[in-house]
């Protein structure tokens, strides 16, 4: 029997995992995805029953950020999730196969589990020069293309490849789209966040590996139960937000109280993600209680949404300069108007008038 | 005082000049035909020649607060929203914001062009229900000077065919021989020789180089010779170097061309005036006791010359009451134990200014003035205004501002009533009659010459 | 583009730009028009005294029409002056004026403008019943008059629904309503009798010197 045709009971046996161990890891699982306590036995069975899946990581336009975050996965750990749960058969980081052998992995692993794998992708695809982005000699969007056709859904971890992120910013010089613009035919989980919160994406797998289907999720595809509800209504600093509280600078007495950081450009309020809940790093910190402003990096289009640090009541794109160009236009079309009419005006007051002249009637009768 | 009038021969004279004055649009020439088009285009043409940044910038500055109504008296008497005073500057409105606004382009889209029907339903907006006495322009919030632009409105209505047929009678008879209800020369010689018969002096008739020109009006050479006669004697007993004039419009003050909304008849008349004046070389007009002969010359003399004249124009309250004031004129105090109100006549007061003389004049006669409610620049109009009196179909509408006007009167606690416009006294007068009131409605040129010093008792004991 | 992206940038841009040039458009051609002037001599000096006057004097209702139109004045006070605390003194406007002037200027606590704001806006309703329910409002008012007062209520029942953050739609909704509902008002400001913040003064300055001209105070 080989290691991947063992269930994830039989293995975790063998690795002499307790099976207390085993449920507490369950119960993790099912209290982040908001399941109720009956669940954690069916999550238990289901993964100790689950064949380990082929798992194929592709990364396209990325800076290896969201790789970074999932391997500070705590609960349940990447390792545990890797060596355990998943069979990551293509992984540009972490796996340890190199050049052509890496490709035919992921060749294989595609053959072998045709229609059953996963396949989570990290960046933007490009869709300008070809070349801007290409693996094994094969650009990003072709590989994306052949590689889903087999898969049994896509996850889009980071905000990249679930909204094009930051390639796909202004001005966008490679073209870079989403997955969810490429591929259409495939049930699609986005996972954004710049990066997303470690437990967040490991939690998305374990659902779909006890479940065998995808979590509930909103209008941009996102699992609801992490970015169901936005960081605003969940910050500890909320009741100076209330109350007018603000931190002014980022080193003055405000913000040493930890009042609001609204004024600091904190997006908090437009923001949906899991942060003031789960918070990063095993749960120590996250952007806001660390003293500065949440970017929004879960949300489309973050990095065009004007200045990080301009609060949500700004304009975005209305400045002093547009209102005096306007009001050049505006004194020239005024004028110009003006004029025209004083024109008309002149001609009507030197006009003869009209009214004195005798009516038709009147002429007629003479 | 020289009584030139007995009260009896007033209100006989009252009686007959009012059953006149009530048939007087029996008497009017029809009014021109025109087609629907000609009335459309011919009012057109009066509002956009009328409209200069002042009026575009007042029109522009209405929210339709409709504060306006709350200080007119015939909304106030009726309660009838017609005749909130803004709406009646809608036709008005919606040619500026047609044709002159900087926004017209955009305003074509949304604004329809004013119809001959429009023009026709606004007649009774701004003659019947409208004095022009301006009350609503002191309570608008942006000041608009609503009184005025009622009277472009009238301009409009009469150049497109449609000013009351009292109102062209009157402004016929002006265009013909220059006065008002046939008082010509003849009859007013006559009126000036019995008054001078009574007044036992001579009174000076056309002396070129005299410093004061009287000038008298119909109404009071027909009904309140009292006015004139008291003004005469008060000139005398001043010492002033006066003269009438006897040629038309020389001694005629009323300018019924402003009021009917024919500004050329205004203009003509004025300017024939202004050339009698200039001719007699006078340094100072004292215009009757008629309400708005005093802005017709006063603010219309100029305008209508096209060049600044240079003689002084004053109403008889403001030239007596001056003289009170300075004290070229001394009034005997007399006890007079009734409360005595005064009624400030729109074009004198709000119009024109004329607030501290009168007062002056009733305080040095002795009289306990009690103030109305709503005095000076906010007094309430005696409903019959703006040549309103004349025009039977504003019976209704007359009575409601006379009974306003009365009102605060009443509240005031005065028994006695001074005014010094012939208008005003008229509407008052019938006002009285239709209301069954009793109060006295005196002149204050009379009072002025009833408070004259006795300098000869057996004169002053003369009738 | 989310539909807070587009109010917050394109949206609040253009109609700004709408705006200014409108507003100077009625402005200046307002100004260039033709003006009569008077040849007759005036009964008093220091016209334009008296028409400076006039503009702040008129900022006071004479008592002789307290009781008719006390009621509507008071409002018409209180709601303008609600107006602009709101406006230019709640934080997160000043926020707002910073980010586009480049200075700001000291906000009231949200203690003082919330209450304020929630005055101006129950003064607007009350405005806007009072107009249908009114017979001389209701016999004048157009187009121009309801939508106007529905227009600047607008951005006002946003903004406490942005601020309140109610649970009907999602805050970035909300905000972004309030934006659109600025960038509305923006728009419709010169086209319409709001353009009054513009005339008013120069209205009330006219008729006080016409009045001084004739020796009369307006």
């Amino acid at each position: 029997m080989t290691q991947k045709d063992m269930t994830l009971g039989e293995r975790l046996q063998a690795r002499g995992v307790s099976r207390r161990a085993f449920l507490k890891y369950c119960a993790t699982t099912a209290s982040l995805l908001a399941l109720s306590p009956t669940m954690v036995p069916r999550i238990a069975e289901a993964l100790e029953a689950q064949r380990r899946p082929s798992v194929i990581w592709l990364s396209f336009q990325e800076c290896t950020g969201c790789t970074e975050s999932i391997t500070r996965s705590a609960s349940p750990s990447i390792e545990s999730m890797i060596f355990e749960t998943i069979s990551l058969d293509y992984h540009h980081t972490l796996q340890a196969a190199a050049g052509h052998q890496a490709e035919e992995a992921r060749e294989i692993a595609m053959k072998e589990n045709w229609g059953k794998y996963l396949v989570l992708v990290d960046g933007s695809i490009p869709t300008g020069d070809m070349g801007y982005s290409t693996t094994a000699g094969e650009s990003n969007i072709d590989t994306l293309k052949r590689v889903a056709e087999g898969a049994a859904a896509i996850i889009a971890i980071g905000t990249c490849s679930a909204f094009g992120g930051i390639p796909y910013a202004n001005p966008n010089p490679t073209g870079a789209v989403s997955v969810s613009d490429v591929i259409k035919d495939k049930p699609i989980v986005n996972v954004p966040g710049c990066p997303p919160i470690p437990a967040v994406m490991t939690s998305v797998l374990a659902h779909y590996l006890a479940f065998g289907s995808l979590p509930e999720l909103d209008h941009l595809n996102r699992p609801k139960v992490f970015y169901g509800q936005n960081i605003h209504d969940r910050c500890y600093r909320r009741p100076f937000y209330e109350r007018g509280q603000f931190a002014e600078s980022f080193d003055d007495e405000g913000a040493k109280k930890g009042w609001c950081l609204y004024k600091l450009g904190c997006k908090g309020p437009t923001t949906y993600n899991a942060c003031a809940v789960l918070k990063w790093n095993e749960g120590t910190s996250f952007p806001i209680e660390a003293g500065h402003g949440c970017l929004g990096c879960s949300e489309p289009n973050f990095w065009d949404a004007g200045s990080f640090y301009s609060p949500l009541s700004t304009a975005t794109h209305l400045d002093a300069g547009t209102v005096a160009l306007a009001g050049a236009v505006g004194v020239g079309v005024g004028v110009a108007a003006g004029a025209a009419k004083r024109a008309q005006q002149k001609k009507i007051k030197s006009a003869p008038a009209k009214a004195w002249t005798k009516t038709q009637a009147e002429e007629e009768s003479q | 005082m020289t009584e030139v009038i007995t009260k009896q021969e007033r209100e006989e004279a009252f009686a007959m000049f009012y059953g006149m004055a009530a048939s007087i649009g029996e008497l009017a020439d029809p009014a021109p035909e025109m087609t629907d088009e000609e009335r459309v285009e011919r009012a057109k043409e009066v509002f956009l020649k009328g409209i200069d940044n002042n009026v575009a910038v007042q029109l522009d500055a209405c929210v339709h607060c409709g504060a306006c109504a709350q200080a007119c008296q015939f909304y106030i008497g009726t309660e009838d929203p017609k005749y909130t005073p803004i709406h009646k500057l809608d036709l008005l409105k919606r040619v500026y914001k047609r044709e002159l606004s900087p926004m017209s382009w955009l305003n074509k889209l949304t604004t329809p062009e004013i119809t001959a029907d429009d023009l026709r339903a606004q007649v009774e907006l701004v003659y019947d229900s409208c004095t022009m006495c301006g009350r609503c322009n002191m309570v608008c919030p942006s000041a608009i000077n609503i009184g005025d632009m009622v009277a472009l409105n009238r301009s409009a209505m009469a150049a497109a065919g449609l000013a009351p047929a009292e109102l062209r009678y009157m402004r016929d008879g002006q265009e013909a021989d220059g006065t008002i209800f046939g008082a010509d020369e003849d009859l007013f010689n006559f009126r000036i020789q019995d008054i001078q018969q009574k007044l036992g002096f001579e009174i000076p008739i056309d002396k070129k180089g005299a410093d004061v020109l009287l000038m008298t009006s119909g109404l009071d050479i027909h009904l309140f010779a009292d006015a004139t006669g008291g003004a005469i004697e008060t000139l005398h007993h001043m010492g002033v170097d006066f003269t009438l004039a006897s040629k038309t419009p020389g001694y005629e003050g009323a300018n019924f061309g402003s009021l009917s909304g024919y500004d050329a008849t205004k203009k003509k008349q004025t300017k024939a005036s202004t050339a009698l004046i200039e001719e007699l070389g006078v340094k100072t007009v004292i215009v009757p006791e008629c309400g708005h002969s005093y802005p017709a010359l006063r603010f219309g003399a100029a305008e209508a010359v096209g060049r600044p004249v240079n003689f002084e124009v004053m109403t008889v309250s403001e030239y007596f009451g001056r003289a009170v004031m300075d004290g070229r004129l001394t009034l005997e105090k007399k006890s007079h134990p009734k409360p005595i109100a005064l009624h400030d006549p729109c074009k004198v007061g709000r119009w024109g200014g004329v607030f501290d003389e009168p007062r002056a004049i009733l305080e040095a006669c002795g009289y306990d003035l009690h103030e109305t409610e709503s005095n000076r620049e906010y007094n309430f109009c005696c409903g019959g205004g703006a040549a309103n009196f004349l025009l039977p179909s504003a019976d209704k509408l007359k009575r409601v501002g006379y009974r306003t006007k009365m009102g605060e009167i009443e509240a005031a606690g005065a028994e006695e009533l001074v005014v010094s416009c012939g208008s005003c006294r008229m509407n008052f007068e019938v006002g009285k009659v239709k209301a069954g009131d009793s109060i006295p409605v005196e002149s204050l040129a009379a009072i002025i010459a009833a408070h004259l010093p006795q300098k000869d008792t057996v004169e002053g004991d003369k009738v | 583009m989310s539909l807070l992206d587009f109010a917050r940038g394109p949206a609040l841009q253009w109609a700004a730009v709408v705006f200014v040039i409108g507003m100077l458009w009625r402005t200046l051609g307002l100004l260039l028009m033709l003006r009569a002037r008077p040849l007759s001599k005036d009964r008093k000096t220091g016209l334009a005294g008296a028409g400076v006057k006039t503009m702040f004097s008129r900022f006071l209702l004479p008592k002789v029409f307290a009781k008719r139109v006390g009621f509507q004045f008071l409002l018409g006070w209180i709601w303008h002056l609600g107006f602009v605390i709101t406006l230019l003194f709640f934080q997160v406007h000043v926020l707002f004026f910073k980010g586009l002037l480049g200075f700001g200027w000291p906000a009231l606590p949200n203690s003082v403008v919330l209450p304020v704001a929630a005055v101006s806006l129950g003064i607007l309703v009350i405005l806007l019943v009072r107009r249908v329910t009114n017979p001389v409002l209701r016999y004048i008012s157009t187009f121009n008059d309801y939508s106007s007062v529905i227009v600047t209520i607008l951005p006002f029942a946003t903004g406490f629904a942005t601020f309140a953050h109610v649970p009907a739609l999602p805050y970035e909704t909300l905000l972004a309503l309030h934006f659109l509902s600025v960038a509305l008002l923006l728009v419709w400001f010169p086209f319409s009798k709001l353009f009054h913040v513009i005339t008013v003064l120069p209205s009330r300055y006219i008729l006080g010197v016409k009045f001084w001209r004739r020796g009369v105070e307006a």
